[in-house]
């Protein structure tokens, strides 16, 4: 996947490029809106990152300028102000996604996940979910581990499917609440901890190998190894 | 139509300044009729005072000179009668005999000589006996059988008879009663004339307020950038409406400022942040499991609180300067708050709090999605983290006034007494503590940016009560009405 990042602080760009390389992207880095239009238009790029505060123009100009010469790539726009430009919505709703600052890693990746599946044409959706030996039939919406059928409820249900739609990547707390629940809030307390919880004491009984893993600081890990 | 446009009408400004103006308008008019329907009387009254004078003058001398023969009653009469045709202000008499004119002789004892005029002449007689009259001085005489007065004037003679010379008023009455009638008309006219232009002038000059104060309050409601009708008229309306703008102005200016200080500083430390986040998260992928972790991930949690209090610090700042930028949408209160409570129950079961909801079904307002889903989330942090173990928390959510009034309470120790009246401002948070404060200030600044009130009170049972009271329509459309 070769991926072009939009990114003039020279700090950020670094610990983004290092972490997208070791999740298996190939990055190209810009530091401003002229050395982007010129990379982008050359190399044929499969995903693109665009921080809004560039130093020589601002992010969703150059977003549309790429637009009019041709450049098809899904965009994930990075931003640091506050308020949600009307023109970020229009991209919105156009295909591309925005994620503020701070962000965890996690969740860029999630999102730059996303907008790949989005692009690529899709594929028949899978009524069944294999985790090793976790199952989840999609239809008849149950879940097994080693045959035995978990008792959960619907939305214990939503949350098990997720993780294992991203088993072996990590999900933050706040993605949970967004694709769960919904809602991007950030609550003061540990409610989804809570809930994860009470998952765990379904999925992982007795004698088994615990398959939901806490990376604390990170957010959920469902193993799939 | 009527009934319903009618009161605000009696209730315009117009109306009470039309009303007013016209009131002083008919005291003033009816004032200076009286002065002068007072002196066009006196003046008639004078002029046929002085008729009478000098006719009666005329009789005297008449009745002075000629020779007491048989022939003296008939002379007499004559130039009475003849005087009785050059009435002053004579109308045409509905009888053919004159009876607005009377000539009255006495004897020297007081009995009737002689009598010209209609009738026999003893009414009169009595009634001038009635009547002390001063001689050369016209006195106002009631003949019974007649309902006007007459004026009389009399004359001693030298023999020691008195002659009276008596005109009716009635002429006089008449005159004045058409121009009273005349007035009348005429003022009523004027009146509601006067009226009418009063009040249609008013109503054009104060809806062109009315205009203004409507464009304001949806300005100060949504849209900063619009302004409030102004017209090429160079009055006090024109004036307000320009003062207005220039101060909408200033405020779009001020609150633009604010905006550019709070995106700048929300940028300026999101980007080290981000930096810094990115940073100890590649140490923590890299660092081991367990003591060396540790700190990472402190560190990691410790930042995301901070950009949650940033960005909460900078919401309530925008939102104390109704500067607070909205996303509305179409939220069902309704549908959140069970989402919220499905995804609050394990927490509160935990702690063993029981929650319950009761709910009028789906209630849709238009409000900022986000904005609301994270006030909804800090009542319920609120809850959490301040209840003791087993406590109840009842949720109440109705329409109440094209309103969606949503009620928190519990069986809790309520809010801290110290804090009570200071519970929605900045930093203000209760002894046990352990937030930063800003959660109740957050609630009331989304709740006020949507045009809702907040109110926290402790029940009368012990406990705490939330109410939150959010318009259903965007202030913007409940301002027009």
């Amino acid at each position: 996947m070769r991926l072009l990042l939009v990114e003039d602080e020279i700090d950020i760009q670094s610990f983004l490029r290092s972490s997208l390389e070791e999740a298996g992207y190939q990055v190209e880095a810009a530091s401003d809106g002229k050395a982007a239009e010129r990379l982008a238009v050359d190399g044929q790029f499969d995903i693109l990152i665009v921080d809004l505060g560039l130093p020589d123009q601002d992010g969703i100009t150059l977003i549309l300028r790429l637009r009019q010469l041709g450049v098809r790539a899904p965009v994930l726009i990075l931003s640091a102000r506050r308020s949600v430009d009307d023109r970020v919505r229009g991209l919105e709703q156009g295909g591309d996604d925005y994620l503020t600052k701070p962000f965890a890693l996690a969740e860029l990746l999630a999102r730059l996940r996303n907008l790949l599946k989005r692009n690529s044409p899709a594929g028949t959706e899978a009524t069944r979910l294999r985790v090793l030996d976790l199952e989840l039939d999609l239809l008849r919406r149950e879940a097994s581990r080693a045959g035995q059928v978990l008792q959960l409820t619907p939305q214990e249900f939503v949350l098990l499917e997720y993780l294992c739609r991203n088993a072996g990547r990590v999900v933050t707390r706040s993605m949970i609440l967004d694709q769960v629940w919904g809602m991007r809030i950030q609550p003061d307390t540990n409610v989804v901890d809570v809930h994860i919880y009470r998952l765990r004491g379904k999925v992982d009984g007795k004698g088994q190998q615990p398959l939901i893993r806490t990376l604390r600081g990170v957010g959920y890990v469902l193993k799939d190894r | 139509m009527s009934s319903k446009t009618a009161k605000p009408v009696l209730r315009s400004a117009a109306w009470r300044i039309s009303l007013w103006a016209t009131l002083a308008f008919a005291c003033g008019t009816m004032l200076v009729f009286v002065g002068l329907h007072r002196f066009v009387a006196d003046d008639i009254q004078r002029r046929s005072d002085a008729w009478l004078s000098g006719e009666v003058e005329v009789l005297g001398d008449v009745a002075e000179r000629t020779p007491k023969d048989a022939l003296y009653g008939r002379v007499v009469s004559e130039v009475a009668e003849l005087a009785g045709k050059e009435v002053p202000n004579k109308l045409l008499s509905e009888t053919s005999s004159n009876d607005s004119v009377f000539f009255l002789q006495t004897g020297e004892h007081g009995e009737l000589k002689l009598w010209v005029g209609a009738g026999n002449g003893v009414p009169d007689l009595k009634a001038i006996q009635a009547t002390k009259i001063v001689p050369d001085h016209p006195t106002d005489v009631h003949v019974e059988g007649f309902g006007v007065p007459f004026r009389v004037a009399s004359l001693r003679v030298d023999d020691g008879s008195y002659i009276y010379l008596g005109l009716s008023e009635r002429d006089e009455l008449r005159v004045l009663r058409s121009l009273r009638l005349r007035f009348i008309l005429l003022w009523l006219l004027l009146v509601l004339l006067g009226f009418g232009i009063v009040f249609f002038t008013t109503r054009r000059m104060l809806s062109h307020v009315r205009e203004i104060s409507e464009a304001a309050s949806r300005i100060g409601h949504s849209d900063l950038g619009a302004r409030v009708p102004t017209t090429d008229r160079n009055d006090e309306v024109g004036h307000l409406a320009l003062t207005l703008n220039r101060m909408l102005d200033r405020i779009e200016s001020t609150i633009h400022q604010l905006h550019t200080i709070t995106d700048a500083l929300a940028h300026d430390l999101r980007s080290p942040l981000t930096a810094i986040r990115g940073q100890l998260e590649m140490s923590l992928s890299a660092a081991m499991d367990g003591e060396q972790a540790e700190p990472i991930v402190s560190a990691i949690e410790e930042l995301d609180r901070l950009t949650d209090f940033l960005n909460k610090s900078l919401d309530v700042a925008e939102a104390k300067a109704d500067a607070l930028r909205l996303n509305r949408s179409d939220v069902d209160l309704d549908e959140l708050l069970r989402v919220m409570i499905d995804l609050y129950e394990p927490s509160m079961t935990e702690k063993g709090l029981m929650v319950t909801l009761r709910s009028g079904g789906p209630l849709r307002i238009s409000a900022d999605a986000a904005l609301v889903h994270r006030m909804i989330a800090n009542l319920f942090d609120n809850e959490l983290k301040h209840l003791p173990l087993s406590c109840r928390v009842n949720i109440l959510l109705e329409a109440r006034d094209g309103a969606a009034v949503l009620i928190l309470e519990d069986n809790g120790p309520g809010f801290d007494p110290d804090v009570m009246l200071h519970l929605f401002e900045r930093r203000v948070k209760g002894r046990d503590s352990n937030g930063h404060g800003l959660g109740l200030a957050f609630i009331d600044a989304v709740v006020r940016a949507h045009g809702g009130t907040v109110m926290a009170c402790n029940r009368d049972g012990g406990g705490a009560r939330i109410t939150v009271m959010l318009p259903a329509a965007s202030t913007q459309a409940m301002g027009l009405n």
